[in-house]
């Protein structure tokens, strides 16, 4: 059944407003951050109108509704990640997810002479934790290159990489190139090795029903603000092993079982790591956004916009000066186009873009290693999601090569 | 404070100028004109940090009056960079150091600048100033 384009385009109110002086928005940076249906906006201004209370504190009524509504959104986004409520702690985002990783699990089941793999395709969240937590225990770091002819990983490398290896952390797609790494050789390989998974799957939650136990991972983290849902709520995904083998790494309310004044004892399964009065609000919006979807074939979204960034991607690399980064000859992927001019500045060009109506990201896209390899310092990128159209994609091409035409 | 004639003759053309997109082809036609720092000068000192592109600037003295110069890869930085000389260049560096740029606020600057390159123009006009805090100092 084809997308109702124009249905999915109303329900994000957003999209309609003018930008640069009364050009139509052409939303092209959902790999920052995606637009929020109406009935993500409207569930949260709900619980604020009617009911906004602190959570598993107080018995009055808004408190019981409140702490309702907050475990409901715990169990609704645990089904649409494939898993259950014991499994799911809500973080802040990807970041804080694997922080909680690094912090609450590797601080203190790895020790001086383990290793972590890791992949220089990552975003900086998950490099740095690493490597401050290996400037702490001695812990080594393994980077796995990625083969820049062919814009994947090097899975030799991967698999020399792993014999002794504690720990792999990889990311499911890239937010530069689009492309998806082979998750399931990658945990597969690595359990055989005896190292736990940790998947970032920031950029891929939102184009995938993440499917938590069929995918094996031991750690899987996400952020509810790529996919339709607000900002500052994701999740870590963790098997019932791991949370047991973790320590909290924020500490305080809400956390505990007991505390004096010598001792504390901890809550049990996520709530050992949700310290503080939680967003709320913020994951009633998540589990709206994963009800949102859920009105939808996400293979069907998936080829939609997958179908949107192959277009781009094409039509693009036959502008004189462009180099478009990752391979956007596969199906697999994600709505993500990078590219490069090799005359007008990444930045000047996003600039004449938005003068266009056209909103594009420029930069290194917290993924400094990653361009490195290519050879480059920032590049723009273009980012499709559900609520882009043919129309909008053929307009970016259009403008481009008239910017490109003017100033290149 | 008395601009310059050629800053107050660019405030006026800027600030006449509503389309976004023509407001950047004229910061893209001025990065000619400023006093450039070629590439090969170019280092981590004179480097400007904030900026997403690659901005460098030097300052000197010339017959008891202040100069900069400057370079970047984004035209449109360079044009941010032009405005700038206009302001400070043949001034008494001690009048550079008290200079309020309130010409970005005359041209409708902000407007057109994100907060990234907003901080980027304003960090450089800082470490011009600065610069010419220095040279104020040694003379």
């Amino acid at each position: 059944m084809a997308l109702d384009m124009k249905a999915i385009r109303a329900d994000f109110p957003i999209l309609s407003r003018k930008v640069a002086g009364g050009k139509d928005l052409v939303y092209l940076d959902n790999a920052a951050t995606t637009q929020k249906p109406q009935s993500v906006i409207d569930a949260m201004t709900h619980y604020y109108e009617r009911s906004n209370a602190n959570v598993h504190r107080a018995v009055h009524t808004l408190a019981t509704e409140a702490t309702e509504q907050y475990e409901n959104a715990r169990d609704t986004l645990a089904a649409w990640f494939g898993t259950t409520r014991d499994n799911l702690i809500f973080t802040s985002g990807t970041t804080e997810a694997i922080n909680l990783v690094a912090w609450g699990w590797a601080r203190s089941n790895l020790n001086a002479g383990d290793a972590i793999v890791i992949t220089e395709m990552e975003h900086h969240a998950d490099i740095v934790p690493w490597q401050l937590l290996a400037e702490e225990k001695g812990i080594e770091i393994r980077v796995v290159p990625i083969d820049t002819e062919r814009d994947i990983l090097d899975m030799d490398i991967f698999s020399a990489s792993l014999p002794g290896s504690s720990l792999v952390c990889v990311v499911h797609t890239s937010n530069v190139l689009g492309v998806a790494n082979p998750v399931a050789d990658i945990i597969a390989q690595s359990h055989d090795a005896g190292a736990k998974v940790l998947i970032d799957a920031a950029q891929a939650a939102p184009h995938h029903r993440i499917d938590f136990t069929g995918m094996g991972a031991d750690f899987v983290a996400i952020s509810g603000h790529k996919m339709c849902g607000p900002t500052g709520i994701g999740c870590l995904l963790a098997t019932t092993e791991s949370i047991e083998e973790m320590e909290p790494f924020m500490s305080g309310g809400d956390m505990i079982e007991t505390v004096t004044m010598e001792k504390s004892t901890f809550a049990k399964g996520p709530q050992k790591f949700e310290a503080g009065t939680p967003k709320i609000a913020e994951a009633i919006g998540f589990a709206a956004a994963a009800d949102y979807l859920s009105n939808f074939d996400m293979d069907e979204l998936h080829g939609h916009i997958r179908g949107l960034a192959m277009y781009t991607a094409s039509e693009i690399k036959s502008v004189p000066g462009i180099t478009v980064y990752g391979d956007h000859s596969v199906s697999e992927g994600s709505g993500v186009v990078s590219f490069l001019h090799d005359s007008v500045h990444a930045e000047d060009l996003a600039r004449f873009m938005d003068a266009g109506g056209f909103a594009m990201r420029t930069g290194h896209h917290c993924a400094q290693p990653l361009l490195n390899a290519y050879g480059v310092t920032s590049t723009n990128r273009v980012s499709f999601y559900l609520y882009n159209t043919m129309e909008e994609a053929e307009a970016f091409v259009e403008h481009l090569r008239y910017i490109i035409g003017k100033f290149g | 404070m008395t601009w310059p004639q050629a800053l107050q003759e660019a405030i006026e053309q800027f600030a006449d100028v509503f389309d976004p997109m023509e407001r950047y082809e004229m910061l893209f036609e001025w990065a000619s004109d400023v006093n450039e720092l070629p590439i090969e000068e170019w280092n981590d000192a004179n480097r400007i940090h904030g900026c997403q592109s690659q901005a460098h600037v030097e300052c000197h003295m010339e017959d008891g009056m202040f100069y900069m110069r400057g370079g970047a890869d984004a035209q449109i930085v360079q044009g941010l960079m032009a405005i700038t000389c206009l302001a400070v260049n043949g001034r008494p560096p001690e009048e550079v150091v008290a200079i309020e740029p309130t010409f970005v606020d005359e041209m409708g600057l902000k407007a057109s600048l994100t907060p990234s390159r907003s901080n980027g123009f304003l960090n450089m006009f800082k470490r011009v100033q600065d610069e010419a805090g220095l040279l104020t100092e040694g003379a």
